[in-house]
C-alpha cells in the first residue's frame, strides 16, 4: 500500500474554513459518550444494576414473607439503592477520564489539540454524568410499580432527580480530581473506592443505635448520607420540601468545592504525568 | 522562505534538573528540522515545549507567527505525532480521524469528508472502518501522521516516527515526511536512525543533555564535527614512493601504506580539510600533487564523511 500525502497549500493562520463545529466540551462529550456507551461497558453496569434493582424490588414488594417494609418505607428504600448504585458508577467512570488517559498514551494527542483542559474535565464529567441519568431512567418503572399505590410516585421521581443529580455531580467532580492526580487507573480506583466505603458506611449502620450528635455530624458532613436521609424524610416522614434542607448543604457544599476545584486548578492538574508541568 | 519556528533560549527545568536549556533555533516553511541527540537530550521535552503541552521555565518561542504566550492559536497551527502515542484501540481509524478533526472545530460533515481524505493520503483507505486494535504498528503511525494533518498545521512535530518499523516501513515514513513538507509544511523529526536524517532532513539540531550542540544544514554540522576524512589512492606498485613523497608536500596529510595491498595508499585528511578546488590540504590538493609528481592515478576514492560520525564525535565530546 502506498501512502502519499497530497501536497496542499499550507497557510499556517489555523483557519480551518468551515469552523461551524461544536465547542470543544460537546465533542469531547459525545465521543466520551459513544466510547462509554457503544464498548459495552456502560450497558453492562447498567444490566447489572437492573438485575439487582429487579432482586431488591420483587422482595420488597411481593413477597409476603419477607415483605416487612411498609410501601412508603419500600420506595425509599429502592430509591436509595439507585441514588447509591447510580452515583457509585458516576464515580467510578470519572475516576477513570484523565488517569485512564496518562494510562492508555493518549492524552498527549488530546493536550495539543485546541480544546482547553477545562473543556475536556466537562466533557468527561457530562459523560459520567449519562450513567447516573441512564440509572435513573431504568429505576422509573420499578419505583412506579412500588410507588403508584401509595401515591408518591412523582414525588419520589423529582426527589431521586433533584437529590441524585447533586450528589453525582459532586462525586463526578471529586472522581475526576482524583483522577488528575493518579497516573494510574488502579490508583485513581482505589482511592474512589475507599472513598465510597467512606462515605457509605454509615449509611448502613443499624438502625437501632442511639443516634448522637457526633452520628448526626457525621451524617451531615457525608453528601451520600444526608442527602439520603434528605430522601427518606420526603418520602416516609412525608415532611414537606422545605423541611430538613439542611440536608442538601454538604452534597450542595460537595459540589462548590470539588466543582470549583476543578475549574480553578484543574487545567493545572490535567498534566501529562502527575507533578510536570 | 519565512521563519515559521523560532526558539530563542528556551529553558525547561524540574526542580534543580535541567531538562533544556538555552535552546536557541529557527526553521523555515517546508522545511524539514531534524532533532537529533542520544536518549534523554531533551528532543520530546523541547516538542512538548514548542506543541506548548508543557511551559518553558525561561526563554520564548513562536509558531507561526504566534508568541508561546498564545497556547490555544499555537495548537490551531501545530500536528504533533507524539512519541508514545496510544490511540483508543475500539474506534476504527474514520472514528478517531472524525473525532480529532471535531476537536480542531470541523463540522461533523466536513470532519468526514477530511478524515475520509487523510485516510486516503497516508494509505489506509481499505482499513479506515477496521478497529485501531487490528492496526500493525506502521499502520498506527500512518493513522498518527493523519492525526497530526487534521488542521493543516504550518508545523508538524514527529517524535520518532520509525520507532519499530521495519525498513520498508521506515522508507515509506519519510516519503510521507518529505510529502508533507512540499505542502509548505515544516516539519521537526526527532528520530535516533540518522540516515533518515541525512536523507529527509535540511536543517539539523543535535542536542545532549539539554543543550544545542550544534545546528545546521547536514554539511555543516559535519564540518562543525571537525572529522577527519579519507581516500584511498592507488598507484603503480612501482611508483608507490614518487607518490607518498608527493603526497608528503602537501600539509596536513597523513599517509600509510596497507600492509597486504602496497600499491594502495590510505591517505587521512585533518578535519578542517574540505573539497575545494583552491585548498591545497583536501582531496583535490591531494590528488594535484600526485598528478604533477607525473604519477598516474590507478583509482582514487574520497570516503564522505558520515552524519553519524559527527552525531557520534559531537555527542562524545560533549560527555567527555
Amino acid at each position: 500500500m502506498t501512502a502519499r500525502v497530497v501536497p496542499t497549500e499550507v497557510d499556517g493562520s489555523g483557519d480551518l474554513g468551515s469552523m461551524t463545529g461544536d465547542p470543544g466540551w460537546l465533542v469531547v462529550a459525545g465521543q466520551e459518550c459513544r466510547d462509554l456507551w457503544r464498548s459495552g461497558r456502560g450497558l453492562a453496569l447498567l444490566f447489572c444494576l437492573s438485575v439487582l434493582l429487579s432482586a431488591v424490588t420483587y422482595l420488597a414488594s411481593t413477597n409476603s414473607a419477607l415483605n416487612f417494609l411498609e410501601r412508603r418505607e419500600a420506595v425509599n428504600l429502592v430509591l436509595q439503592f439507585v441514588v447509591g448504585v447510580g452515583v457509585l458508577l458516576t464515580l467510578v467512570v470519572t475516576a477513570d477520564g484523565i488517569s485512564g488517559e496518562r494510562e492508555r498514551e493518549t492524552l498527549e494527542s488530546l493536550l495539543v489539540t485546541p480544546v482547553s483542559r477545562r473543556a475536556i474535565l466537562a466533557g468527561k464529567l457530562i459523560a459520567g454524568l449519562t450513567l447516573w441519568f441512564a440509572a435513573y431512567v431504568v429505576s422509573i418503572p420499578y419505583l412506579w410499580l412500588l410507588a403508584r399505590e401509595v401515591g408518591i410516585f412523582s414525588r419520589a421521581m423529582t426527589l431521586g432527580l433533584l437529590v441524585g443529580t447533586l450528589v453525582a455531580l459532586g462525586l463526578g467532580c471529586v472522581g475526576l480530581l482524583i483522577s488528575t492526580v493518579s497516573n494510574s487507573n488502579k490508583i485513581s480506583l482505589a482511592i474512589s473506592l475507599f472513598l465510597l466505603v467512606i462515605l457509605f458506611a454509615p449509611t448502613q449502620l443499624p438502625s437501632g443505635l442511639p443516634a448522637g450528635w457526633f452520628f448526626d455530624v457525621i451524617e451531615r458532613l457525608n453528601p451520600v448520607s444526608s442527602g439520603l436521609a434528605y430522601i427518606t424524610g420526603q418520602l416516609v416522614q412525608a415532611h414537606p420540601w422545605s423541611e430538613d434542607l439542611s440536608f442538601l448543604v454538604s452534597p450542595v457544599l460537595t459540589v462548590v468545592l470539588a466543582g470549583g476545584a476543578l475549574v480553578i486548578a484543574g487545567p493545572r492538574l490535567v498534566r501529562l504525568t502527575v507533578g510536570s508541568n | 522562505m519565512s521563519v515559521t519556528l523560532e526558539a530563542v533560549r528556551l529553558t525547561k527545568t524540574y526542580g534543580a534538573s535541567r531538562a533544556v536549556e538555552d535552546l536557541s533555533f529557527a526553521a523555515e516553511a517546508g522545511e524539514v528540522m531534524g532533532l537529533l541527540g542520544p536518549n534523554g537530550a531533551g528532543k520530546t521535552t523541547t516538542i512538548r515545549l514548542l506543541s506548548t503541552v508543557l511551559t518553558p521555565t525561561s526563554g520564548e518561542f513562536s509558531v507561526a507567527g504566534q508568541p508561546w504566550t498564545a497556547a490555544t492559536e499555537i495548537r490551531r497551527r501545530v500536528g504533533v505525532l507524539p512519541e508514545s502515542s496510544g490511540y483508543p484501540r475500539s474506534q476504527t481509524g474514520r472514528e478517531y480521524l472524525r473525532y480529532h478533526a471535531r476537536l480542531y472545530g470541523r463540522s461533523g460533515q466536513s470532519a468526514r469528508a477530511l478524515a475520509a481524505d487523510l485516510l486516503g493520503q497516508v494509505g489506509l483507505a481499505d482499513r479506515a472502518d477496521s478497529a485501531i486494535s487490528s492496526y500493525s504498528r506502521g499502520m498506527r503511525q500512518r493513522l498518527g501522521i493523519a492525526r497530526s494533518l487534521v488542521n493543516n498545521p504550518a508545523v508538524v512535530f514527529l517524535d520518532e516516527p520509525t520507532l519499530g518499523l521495519d525498513p520498508a516501513g521506515q522508507a515509506q515514513m519519510l516519503n510521507l515526511v518529505r510529502d508533507i513538507a512540499r505542502r509548505g509544511t515544516t516539519v521537526v523529526l526527532s528520530t535516533h536512525t540518522l540516515p533518515e536524517v541525512e536523507q529527509a532532513c535540511s536543517r539539523v539540531v543535535i542536542l545532549d543533555r539539554g543543550r544545542v550542540l550544534v545546528s545546521g544544514s547536514v554539511a555543516e554540522v559535519i564540518r562543525a564535527a571537525v572529522l577527519e576524512r579519507f581516500a584511498q589512492l592507488r598507484v603503480p606498485p612501482e611508483l608507490v614512493e614518487p607518490a607518498v613523497r608527493a603526497l608528503a608536500d602537501v600539509p596536513g596529510l597523513t599517509v600509510t601504506q596497507a600492509a597486504e595491498r602496497p600499491d594502495v595508499l590510505r591517505i587521512a585528511f585533518p578535519g578542517s580539510a574540505t573539497i575545494h578546488a583552491d585548498r591545497r590540504d583536501g582531496p583535490n590538493g591531494a590528488l594535484m600533487a600526485v598528478a604533477n609528481a607525473e604519477v598516474p592515478v590507478l583509482s582514487y576514492e574520497v570516503e564522505g564523511a558520515q552524519l553519524s560520525d559527527a552525531f557520534l564525535k559531537l555527542t562524545r565530546e560533549s560527555v567527555g
